[in-house]
């Protein structure tokens, strides 16, 4: 049984816009699914309705074997949700907060103090423990919201944005997390618009674009589907780039479409590992390399490949360029 | 069971917490009533000659009111605060809780009957210190009770407006139930000197009862008359605006 299973679903408003427009999808039990797209797509129209928060007005959908629509409440006992805003009482510690997150989901109350104790030790909140969250910085607040969401130990969880406008430790810490319930074994629905943190987290990757979803897949098929890795050379003073081409026939194809400021562009199968072949077998000939740039396809090139139009976070991704100057 | 007592329970003291960590936020509402009791009596004081007062000093007169009108504020208070948790994203943290929607209605509308104690509690410390009569165990327990559910009703109301706009800038309409419920009574005179049409509204107005349930302690002594309607009334106003809520909370969500 999946542990979420999405046919069809929609959601119209009054005034007949589909903010969800007909998604199918499959989250397998164990899976970290992305849920990528740019703001105003439907990412988050699409987690209300799942986590019980939203009626679909079309479609159906289950969470842990259990109908969003007609079995509510069973589903709610099942998810643990962190949605986009952190939204904690200030006035309130962040012990007592979790505390009180605990009892709301019905834990009996000789296990909720030291269930409390487990979660905020895991997020590192101990010394923060019995302060006002109106103290917490934003990184606190989501490591807070987060185990929170997991006080009921939920089978599914949703994060929807968890690591929108944090810094990159607390970026870093999140992702731990997420990585670490997934050896737990717990299904991770989680909304991003950073191309990274997908590319990084996610088992399987869904891109929503107007209520509908465009691509769906792992990102390394997803990426494969625009294109190889390609190496964009400079050459140190005049080559002759005919030669230059005939040395590089056995690495790849070399590219018609060249960037601007560089020499030549070549298709590489094998990504990083063609640099060092590359660069020796040019040297040999007598060429040297001022500057190679391995150009990976990136979750943003799915998304334009398939919309025609860019990601906002595309510019966030720090992973997918290689820049090293020889 | 046991559990929807602890979501009750944790929801109110949640509710309370806010009194006592931001205690200049209640301050208003807190003294609200006091200052009414004290402007109005040293106003309208005189006007308790008129044999229609029966000889009972103003200040008496009106304490019941005051006591009401801090029902009041806590409770519109009640769905200005849940306007905020769901401006703020905390009510939808309630929402995708397990417990009953009924709970959790129960937990927002029970804290109001706690805090309406607070105004209530002031005003007759200083109701007292000035001379008015200290009423019998009974009639203060009789109108802690009325005080008590006119709040929640009260709190029904305002959290129905506040689930059906979802913003505090509704605040202006969830006070409108308790002013003109408490304004249109015996409030401020007796029943002959008021004029033809709010003589029929007072008659038909459930707060009226109620009043007349607290005041009964304060102004001669507890009787059974006086008693039972107050008590069907308020039970009255919060079955049928606590059912207002309900739907509203099944209209909010699922």
């Amino acid at each position: 049984m999946a542990a979420i299973e999405v046919s069809g679903l929609e959601r119209e408003y009054r005034d007949g816009l589909k903010a969800v427009d007909g998604i199918d999808l499959e989250v397998q039990p164990g899976e970290v699914y992305g849920f990528l797209g740019p703001n105003g797509a439907g990412k988050t129209t699409t987690v209300r309705m799942l986590v019980t928060l939203l009626r679909p007005t079309g479609g159906r959908a289950t969470v842990a074997g259990y109908d969003v629509a007609t079995e509510p409440q069973q589903v709610r006992r099942k998810i643990g949700v962190a949605l986009q805003e952190a939204a904690l009482d200030l006035l309130m510690t962040g012990r007592e907060l979790i505390e009180l997150q605990a009892t709301l989901h019905g834990i009996p109350p000789r296990e909720v103090a030291g269930r409390a104790q487990d979660l905020i030790g895991r997020v590192g909140l101990s010394d923060a423990q019995e302060r006002r969250v109106g103290t917490y910085s934003g990184g606190m607040r989501r490591r807070l919201d987060l185990a929170m969401a997991l006080i009921h130990a939920p089978e599914v969880l949703f994060l929807d944005e968890p690591t929108t406008g944090l810094d990159p430790t607390s970026r870093a810490t999140l992702w731990d997390e997420v990585r670490r319930l997934k050896e737990d074994g717990t299904t991770v629905f989680l909304t991003t618009q950073y191309l990274e943190e997908a590319d990084q987290l996610a088992d399987r990757v869904g891109i929503i674009n107007a209520g509908r979803i465009v691509a769906e897949g792992t990102p390394q098929a997803l990426k494969a589907e625009v294109g190889l890795p390609h190496l964009d050379l400079t050459f140190d003073g005049d080559v002759d780039l005919v030669r230059a081409q005939e040395v590089l026939a056995g690495f790849g194809e070399v590219r018609a479409d060249t960037p601007a400021g560089a020499d030549l562009s070549i298709g590489v199968q094998e990504g990083s590992s063609a640099i060092a072949p590359v660069i020796r077998a040019l040297d040999e000939a007598g060429m040297v390399v001022g500057r190679v740039e391995l150009v990976e396809p990136t979750l943003d090139d799915v998304f334009a490949a398939r919309t025609g139009s860019h990601l906002e976070g595309a510019g966030a991704s720090t992973a997918d360029v290689v820049a090293a100057a020889v | 069971m046991t559990q929807s007592i602890r979501v009750v329970r944790a929801l109110v003291r949640r509710a309370l917490n806010e009194i006592l960590r931001v205690p200049g936020a209640a301050i208003p509402g807190v003294l609200a009533p006091t200052i009414f009791m004290l402007g109005l009596s040293s106003v309208f004081g005189k006007a308790s000659a008129l044999s229609a007062y029966h000889a009972v000093d103003f200040r008496t007169f009106i304490v019941p009111v005051g006591l009401l009108q801090g029902a009041g504020f806590t409770g519109a208070a009640t769905g200005v605060n849940l306007a905020r948790d769901i401006e703020q994203g905390w009510f939808d943290r309630l929402l995708l809780a397990p417990a009953p929607r009924a709970t959790l209605l129960t937990g927002v509308v029970a804290s109001a009957a706690l805090r309406a104690l607070l105004p209530g509690t002031f005003l007759l410390i200083v109701a007292f210190s000035l001379g008015v009569a200290v009423p019998s165990l009974l009639g203060l327990l009789i109108a802690a009770v009325l005080v008590m559910g006119l709040a929640c009703a009260m709190a029904c109301f305002s959290v129905t407006l506040a689930l059906r706009f979802r913003t505090q800038q509704a605040a202006p309409l969830m006070q409108i139930a308790s002013f003109v419920g408490v304004l249109f009574t015996t409030s401020y005179a007796p029943k002959p000197l008021l004029q033809d049409w709010l003589r029929v509204v007072a008659d038909v107005n459930p707060v009226t009862r109620v009043l007349e349930g607290v005041r009964q302690g304060f102004i001669g002594g507890v009787t059974w008359a006086h008693t039972w309607p107050a008590l069907l009334s308020v039970a009255g106003l919060i079955a049928v605006l606590g059912w207002f809520a309900a739907r509203g909370l099944r209209r909010y969500s699922f």
